[in-house]
Parts: structure tokens; C-alpha cells; sequence
């Protein structure tokens, strides 16, 4: 577990008043904003943009679609070593003894590292590492490290590992509880997150006319990004390089120079192109290795570089997945639909993990109930921790709450579209409702569950997601340098992780400087650029954007002041839009961006600016909801999407293509998930039976139905350019959508993800056993 | 899977394994092969030299080295990606004489004597293929880990049925996965460069791109 830095004193920040317009077209909400002293006025509803909103390719397109962009997996570095992790292959145990004598003596092996940790919690767990000159030799020379073991009793079943007596995974003392976390044999919990404990929920569904009870499962997701976790560890003299395959360029930095004790300023850390991670690669390792600092260290002793990338397996095992959920939501409701209380009652198993939480999403939507509760208990089994995966704990969450809002409509007869309306307080996902049911054609959705006729029956369903805004604060920078021929580079830090962010902060610099982003060279995902977060939370655009178009707006202040004499003008009475710098007052005396460059005095003017703190917000939730259409084969159980609509809020969306496409990448993988993917472990071994990409089953071309992504853009403010990140709350709806769409089809409805055809015949006999 | 024309087993690990071990004429084996009497592979590293983009290259390999790892370790070539290792996924995809084939599936010793493309020799990022032009365009990707493949695949879809359907695109990249979700997004850019290269076509005498509508 990460050690937590002591807080620092919060600073206080002068701030000055400003007036926005805050909201979304047809709605406009006049705010009073206190953004920080030489902040600028944040781009709102009244902007006019030149750019921002439009539909840019991908700057690095080229170099992808034409195999030449280098990846971490794709470096090869002079001299390089091939480095290989070696795992446990059992899933508790004292570890008696590591015998590396072998592995050493086989030629061409140049280094070997052995854990000092004596305990194993999970199958696959690191115990040791070589790194040889070829990765066939670093294969064989893994088969030749013999770890002796004391086998202790494991436990993998969330629900087994619930019951007294199940073999316990920590040690009271290991693990203790305390007054807030109480911990009980594997469990811990109940705990309450912020915003999830309102009036009280039992009187609450005592006052309800009609109330609904369910019980769901969720199953195990594990990322399974396709460029696995790794690195590239190259040391010369005292100065570390490390190329890294993460979401978090300065985690990697920060956590290596930790545990290997060197100054932060000998380490320096690339990431050019990123193959995926979906939250699992936060860490500057992963959550469930230390492969990148073993890589470092057995680069150190051998004296030349070491690539050290995982396996699949391995990637399955100990770099993260998203727990699964054992959720019980009690809902009562008055007979007009209104809601009295919500109750979310939660175990799941991050693994060897705490953190299992899925009751956040009663945080955000439907606010105006007066009793609310949510309690999440983390249950530990012997299994690779979890790690964020978009938006952790959330679809798993909404998946129980929203199919048992679903579920409540029905017994209610009411259209469970018109029961959510009544009971959210959202003016943007109001205005999303009808938008997303026009899309879907609502007006088609049978009225009564199962009513189609044949075989293969038809049916649409809906659920709503929820996403809080995150922002880092002044710490995060952008350098931008105008050249004297006009040309400009904007240098971030900050890693695009695929999802865009290089060519976004393109469009913002670009927008600020009346230029197109293609007149931008980019400089991302590298510790000798200012300061940017790891790409979690939804936080990377809205955290650089401010910064980006604050130093771009000091560049060209720059810009303006060595132009200013040659158009007769004062600096600040100057505009740039179009390409063309002008007089605001007289836009015929003009000069193109490239002559007014010609006009700085030295090379280049370079202006460094660090992000405002965030301020008020005209929502802190980012609304969605989803639509889902789906056919289901009831004499096999085979269930096909046929199509998806996301509407979503992400503040002014920067760049419409890049961001409809992180919507739509978001209904895919949960659509894999609500119908495929499972983590399934071995109950007698405790290993995983189906660490590999066809027994553990993802979407495929052939499964793949219509995905639509439609923006509703909302200035939001809060900061300076009114953005927000997508990444997350696009992912938290899919999973009820899919399963009430289910049941509109069939009447049936499957509790357990994935639903899988066997799940779904078994939930159509149940269904008929009823009727 | 799809290509079927030639016993895709002739190239796979599990006939390495076979040609490669100690029993000389097995089932399965071709009569042409039975006839030149099998090399004992291995253990160790041999020179062989590969058709890759047109070009000879030697590479100096393990018998169990596969094409895949030929290709990015000792050429450096790194547009095929390893990513599940077991054919399941298409990241590796190339052509092999004409057929796309999962380069992660086939030994470096058995590719002796075989054409090898891989995506580098569609185009460059200065000069796109038409394919590869769509998928930028369509933004056809997110982190571009399964893009190489995706774009072999593509390529070789159009060359056989230039004007495909949706489900034929489909069937196309059924052994492509991309973990990102751009599927939707891919399906858009093979159908655009479908229509960019029928609008290309030279029409000697009849009009381009009728085939299949």
C-alpha cells in the first residue's frame, strides 16, 4: 500500500470576481466565478471558437497507421538485455527459498534478481527476475529458478472467502480494522464514502409505497491493455532513462527514484506512444509488480540496458483488474415514483487489494432523495490486487443501482425513462434524455417486457452514469515557444495514453493563438517537459488545457509586444485569429502570424505558465446516459447488441472526433464486459485458468454493433478553457443498459455479468417458472 | 481462418514442433516434404535469410525463434505487434505470399522461401496508403497498438473484394481485436478507402468499382 504524504497546508490564493456564462444552448446560467489572480476569463457559453469543438485526426496518425510509431514495446536500445519476471506459480504460501544458481551459470544470462519479500499472497506474484542477451535465453534461464515453498490454505471465491473460517488472506495484525473500517475474518467494511450517507434509509422504506429488492453479481474484468505493462531501464553513469509503457510518466519517476533512493533529478522518464492502459497503469510499476524497479536494478548490475516488458499472462495476473461485485439495492418509492430511500449494500474482491467499493454512483444521480446509504465492504481473496479501471467501481455500481431502478419501473408499470426524470435532479442529463430516446427511438420500445413474438425478440433499455469533475491545481504546467518563422511548439509533460490528448492540446494552444493545430508541434509524455498528471480520473485534458492556453496566451502577449511597433499599435490592443494578427479595432491592419513572428528580436519568445486553481463549477457531476438496443436468441440465449447511444457531458469538448471516439471505445469494452469477459480462477489451484486472449474473451469485429456518441457541450467553467475528461464517465451506464434492454426483450433479467447464453436460457426459464 | 486456400498447418508451431523432432516422416507432412529429407533444426542459432518487403534479410535465429520475433527483434522491423501470442488477436498480422497470417503463429525458419509483407511497405507517413489514409481520417484507432494489423488486414480484405459490405468488413477483421473499442470507427475507414481507391481506379473502358454492388 502506497505511503501517504503528509498534506501540506492549503495556501491561501488571492482570487478576483468574474462574471461567465455558464450552462448549456437554451439554457445559460449567468455565474459569479473567484478564479485566481491572473487567471484569464474561461472560455463559456458567449465564446465564439475558432477551433475548440471541431473534428481534428490525430497529429500522430501517420506514425501509427504505417507501423512506424515506436512504442515502449518497440525500443531497442544498443547492447540491450532482455529482462523476464518470474511469478509465483502458487497462490499462498511462505517462500523457503530461491535458488538462482542455475539460472546464473547459463551463458548469456548478465543478471538475476530475487524478492526479499517472504510471503505470497497471489499466483503470479513477483519472486524473482533475469535478463539475459536474447529473450529466449531470459525464457530458459526463468525455467531454471527453483523457489521452494511452504503452501499455506487460499482462498479465490469472493463469497467463499465471506464465510467464518475461510482461509484468512492477511493476519489481523497485517491487516487491522479500526473504528471507521471495521474488519471481520476476509471482510472489510461497512464504509461509507463521502456523499453516500443522507437521512435515514430504513424509515425511509418504510414511508415507500411499493419498494424493490435485488441482488446482482458483477464478474472480474481484467484490463488487458495490448502493449503490456513494461520498461526500458537504461543507466549512463549516475542518470537513469526509462522508456515505460504508462499512464503516469512523473508516477514512474517519482516511485523509482523512491526505491532506489537517487534524486529526482537523475531520472528521467519517456513515453512517446502508449498501448493502452484503462487505469492499470497508474503505478509506477503496476499494482501487483515491481517489474519496472527490478528492470532498473538489473540494468544497474549488469551495466547495460534492459528491456523488461510482461507476458500476457502476466498482464493478466498482477498488473490490475476491476473487483468484482456482490451488490444488494433496496429502493422504495412513493405510488407517483417519487423515491423515499436508496440502499446500496456492497462486498467485492479487489484481491489482495482493499477497495472494492461500487456504492459512488448514488453519490451523483438522483440527489434529491432524502434517505440514502451506501455501504461497501472490500473482501480479500488470494488473488493480483485490483486497479482503477475507468472509473472504478462505478459500472459495477451503476449496473446494481440501475437495474434495480429497471426492475422497480416494472413493478410499478411505469416507463423506467419517465421514472428516472422524475427523480433527477440534472438539468443536463434532462436535456440528455430525450436526445439519447430520439436516437434510440424510445417510442419502439415494447411496453410490455417480452411481448415481441418469435424466437429472436427485440428490446431497448436505458441506464444513467455519473462522473465528478477532477482537476489537478497549480502544479501542472506548459511551456510554449513561438519561433521566429512563425512555427510554435507546445511542450507538455503529461502522456497521451490514446486518448488524443497530444492533438487536443494541439486545438487549445492552437485556439488561443488563432492558428489550426497542425501549425503545432507537439512535445508530450516526457519528465523534461512541465509538469503534468498521470492520466486517472478523467483529469489529464482539464488539468493541462488551463496551463497550455495560459502559457499560449503569454506567448503571445510576447508575440504581440515585439509585433506591436510595425502595426502601430499598443501590445494589448492586438488580436490573433485566423492566422493573422490585428488591431481589435482596425482588423484591416493586419499582419499574418508568421511576419508578426518575423518581428521578435532573437530566436524565439518562450513562455512558461503553471494552471489557476479550479474554481466554481456550473455542475460538479458530468451527466450520461445510455440507450442500448439488443436481440436476444431465446431458444439459444445468444444476446446481440444492436446498438448503443451515449449522450455525455465533458464541459466544451475540445476535439469532437478523438472524443466521440473514447464514447464509443467506452460502450465497447462495456458491452465486452456485460456479455464476455471473465477472470476465472481455479478453485483447487488457485491460478487462472484463462490468462491469454481466447479463453478469456473480448469483443471481436463480428460481435460489434452501432455505437453512437452524441456531445451535449456545457461550459462548464471551473477553469480557464471550460473542459472536463470523458474517459470515465462514458463507462459507467453500459453494463444496465445492455441488461434492462435485455429484459425489455424477454422479460427475463440476469442478475450475474457476463451474461453469457447459459446465464441468460437459465434467467429465461425462471422467467416462464413465473409467468 | 479465413484463408484457407493452403493447409495453414503447414506453417504453424505445432508442424515445427513435428518437422523439428526426432520422427522424420509424420502425417500430415506434404509428399514434397517427405521428400527432401527434413534438416534437424536447432538447438542453436542458425543463419537463414527471409523475404521481407521485397528485400533479402538474414537474420540469425533459434529454430524456435517465430517470424514475429524475427521480424522485431533481429530487424527491427515493429509494425506487427505481440500482444496475445497465440493467433488469437492479429496484432502480428503480415502477408505471407498474399495470405494475411498471424506472424506469432509461424516459425522464422518455416517463412524461408516465403514472401513477407508487413504494414511498413503500404506506405509512408508522408505517402498513405488509401487505407491507412482512412484510418486517420476516420480516426481508426485510439493508442494504435492493434492499428498495424488492422491495416494489414484491411488492406488484404480490399484487395480481394474491393467494394465489401459492413458484415463482409467484419468477417474481414474477425481475428482483430482492439481493446480500445474503435471498431465502429475501423469499419468507417475500410469503407472510405474502399471508395477512395474505386474513385482512383483507372476505367479502362468500363466503369471502376461495380464488382459486388
Amino acid at each position: 500500500m502506497a505511503q501517504q504524504p503528509t498534506p501540506a497546508p492549503t495556501p491561501v490564493i488571492p482570487t478576483v470576481k468574474m462574471k461567465a456564462k455558464a450552462g448549456f444552448e437554451g439554457k445559460p446560467v449567468d455565474m459569479d466565478i473567484n478564479p485566481a489572480e491572473g487567471d484569464l476569463k474561461p472560455w463559456d457559453l458567449d465564446t465564439k471558437f475558432d477551433v475548440m469543438k471541431g473534428r481534428y485526426p490525430r497529429i500522430e496518425g501517420p506514425l501509427k497507421v504505417t507501423g512506424r510509431a515506436k512504442y515502449t514495446y518497440d525500443i531497442k536500445l544498443p547492447g540491450m538485455l532482455w529482462g523476464r519476471m518470474v511469478g509465483a506459480r502458487v497462490p499462498h504460501a511462505e517462500v523457503v527459498k530461491i535458488d538462482t544458481s542455475k539460472a546464473e551459470k547459463l551463458p548469456g544470462v548478465k543478471a538475476v534478481w530475487a524478492t526479499e519479500s517472504r510471503t505470497v499472497r497471489f499466483a503470479g506474484q513477483d519472486v524473482a527476475a533475469v535478463a539475459a542477451t536474447t529473450p529466449e535465453i531470459a525464457m530458459d534461464a526463468a525455467r531454471l529458478i527453483e523457489v521452494t515453498y511452504n503452501e499455506k490454505p487460499f482462498i479465490t471465491d469472493l463469497e467463499k472467502a465471506m464465510e467464518a473460517g475461510a482461509p484468512p488472506v492477511y493476519s489481523p495484525e497485517q491487516v487491522p480494522g479500526n473504528a471507521q473500517i471495521p474488519r471481520n475474518g476476509n471482510i472489510l467494511g461497512p464504509q461509507t464514502g463521502r456523499g453516500l450517507k443522507r437521512g435515514d434509509v430504513a424509515a425511509g422504506l418504510s414511508e415507500a409505497d411499493v419498494s424493490i429488492e435485488g441482488t446482482y453479481r458483477v464478474s472480474v474484468h481484467t484490463h488487458s491493455s495490448l502493449e503490456t505493462h513494461g520498461v526500458i531501464a537504461q543507466w549512463e553513469g549516475d542518470e537513469l532513462t526509462i522508456y515505460a509503457s504508462t499512464q503516469g510518466v512523473f508516477t514512474v519517476k517519482e516511485g523509482v527514484a523512491e526505491a532506489l533512493g537517487i534524486p529526482r533529478t537523475k531520472v528521467r522518464v519517456i513515453t512517446e506512444h502508449m498501448g493502452g492502459g484503462f487505469g492499470s497503469k497508474l503505478a509506477p510499476s503496476a499494482s501487483g509488480s515491481q517489474f519496472a524497479i527490478v528492470a532498473c536494478r538489473l540494468a544497474k548490475s549488469a551495466g547495460a540496458p534492459v528491456k523488461l516488458m510482461l507476458d500476457r499472462k502476466q498482464e493478466h495476473l498482477c498488473t490490475g483488474n476491476a473487483p468484482s461485485a456482490l451488490i444488494t439495492v433496496n429502493i422504495g418509492a412513493k405510488k407517483d415514483g417519487t423515491f423515499t430511500a436508496i440502499h446500496h449494500r456492497s462486498f467485492g474482491s479487489a484481491g489482495i487489494a482493499p477497495g472494492a467499493g461500487t456504492a459512488a454512483p448514488l453519490s451523483n444521480l438522483y440527489q434529491t432523495t432524502p434517505n440514502i446509504l451506501g455501504e461497501d465492504h472490500s473482501v480479500f481473496t488470494n488473488a493480483g490486487p485490483a486497479a482503477p479501471l475507468r472509473a472504478p467501481g462505478h459500472p459495477q455500481g451503476a449496473f446494481a443501482l440501475e437495474s434495480a431502478i429497471d426492475e422497480l419501473a416494472d413493478k410499478m408499470h411505469m416507463d423506467p425513462l419517465d421514472l428516472r426524470k422524475k427523480n433527477d435532479p440534472s438539468p443536463v442529463r434532462q436535456m440528455q434524455y430525450d436526445i439519447g430516446a430520439r436516437a434510440i427511438g424510445w417510442e419502439r420500445r415494447g411496453k410490455k417486457a417480452g411481448e415481441a413474438k418469435g424466437p429472436k425478440k427485440r428490446g431497448i433499455g436505458m441506464a444513467n452514469g455519473e462522473w465528478s469533475v477532477n482537476a489537478r491545481g497549480s502544479e501542472v504546467g506548459c511551456e510554449i515557444r513561438i519561433h521566429r518563422d512563425g512555427s510554435v511548439e507546445c511542450f507538455s509533460g503529461a502522456q497521451d495514453i490514446g486518448s488524443g490528448f497530444r492533438t487536443a492540446m494541439a486545438v487549445v494552444t492552437a485556439e488561443e493563438l488563432g492558428l489550426q493545430p497542425k501549425d503545432i508541434t507537439m512535445h508530450v509524455g516526457d519528465t523534461r517537459w512541465p509538469f503534468g498528471p498521470g492520466s486517472g480520473g478523467s483529469n489529464t485534458t482539464n488539468s493541462v488545457a488551463p496551463a497550455v492556453r495560459m502559457a499560449a496566451h503569454d506567448a503571445k502577449m510576447k508575440l504581440f509586444a515585439a509585433a506591436a511597433p510595425a502595426l502601430g499599435a499598443k501590445p494589448e490592443e492586438l488580436e490573433a485569429h485566423g492566422g493573422k494578427v490585428f488591431v481589435a479595432a482596425k482588423p484591416g491592419k493586419s499582419l499574418t502570424f508568421k511576419q508578426a513572428a518575423a518581428k521578435i528580436a532573437g530566436e524565439q519568445v518562450t513562455a512558461t505558465a503553471e494552471r489557476k486553481k479550479q474554481y466554481e463549477m456550473f455542475r460538479t457531476e458530468l451527466a450520461g446516459t445510455q440507450f442500448c438496443e439488443v436481440e436476444v436468441d431465446t431458444e439459444t440465449g445468444e444476446v446481440r447488441i444492436v446498438k448503443m447511444v451515449a449522450v455525455n457531458d465533458c464541459g466544451i469538448p475540445v476535439n469532437s472526433l478523438t472524443t466521440e471516439s473514447q464514447v464509443i471505445g467506452a460502450m465497447i469494452q462495456g458491452a465486452s464486459w456485460a456479455l464476455f469477459e471473465n477472470r476465472t480462477l481455479d478453485r483447487s489451484y488457485g491460478t487462472m485458468v484463462n490468462p491469454n486472449m481466447e479463453w478469456y474473451k473480448i469483443l471481436m469485429p463480428s460481435d460489434m454493433f452501432e455505437a453512437v456518441s452524441i456531445l451535449t457541450p456545457v461550459a462548464n467553467l471551473g477553469n480557464n478553457t471550460s473542459t472536463a475528461g470523458i474517459g470515465e464517465p462514458c463507462s459507467v451506464p453500459c453494463l444496465a443498459a445492455i441488461a434492462n434492454a435485455i429484459f425489455n426483450a424477454t422479460g427475463a433479467r440476469v442478475r450475474s455479468l457476463p451474461i453469457t447464453p447459459d446465464r441468460m436460457l437459465a434467467a429465461l426459464a425462471e422467467a416462464r417458472r413465473r409467468a | 481462418m479465413a484463408e484457407s486456400d493452403k493447409p495453414a498447418s503447414r506453417f504453424s508451431r505445432r508442424s515445427f514442433i513435428k518437422t523439428a523432432g526426432a520422427g522424420a516422416a509424420i502425417a500430415g507432412v506434404s509428399a514434397e516434404a517427405q521428400e527432401k529429407k527434413p534438416e534437424l533444426l536447432g538447438p542453436d542459432a542458425s543463419t537463414i535469410t527471409l523475404s521481407v518487403n521485397g528485400a533479402p534479410r538474414q537474420v540469425t535465429v533459434e529454430p524456435r525463434v517465430t517470424l514475429l520475433r524475427a521480424l522485431r527483434n533481429e530487424l527491427e522491423i515493429t509494425g506487427a505487434k505481440e500482444v496475445c501470442d497465440r493467433g488469437g488477436c492479429g496484432a502480428c498480422t503480415v502477408l505471407m505470399d498474399g495470405r494475411i497470417v498471424n506472424a506469432c503463429m509461424i516459425m522464422a525458419w518455416d517463412a524461408v522461401g516465403h514472401e513477407i509483407i508487413t504494414v511498413e511497405s503500404f506506405g509512408t507517413p508522408e505517402r498513405l496508403s488509401p487505407v491507412q489514409a482512412a484510418f486517420v481520417e476516420c480516426d481508426g484507432y485510439q493508442c494504435g497498438f492493434c492499428t498495424p494489423g488492422m491495416v494489414v488486414s484491411s488492406t488484404a480484405l480490399l484487395k480481394k473484394n474491393p467494394n465489401p459490405s459492413l458484415d463482409e468488413i467484419k468477417a474481414g477483421l474477425a481475428g482483430n481485436l482492439c481493446r480500445c473499442g474503435t471498431y465502429g470507427r475501423i469499419f468507417e475507414a475500410v469503407a472510405k478507402a474502399s471508395k477512395t481507391m474505386a474513385a482512383n481506379k483507372p476505367a479502362p473502358g468500363k466503369p471502376a468499382a461495380k464488382k459486388g454492388e
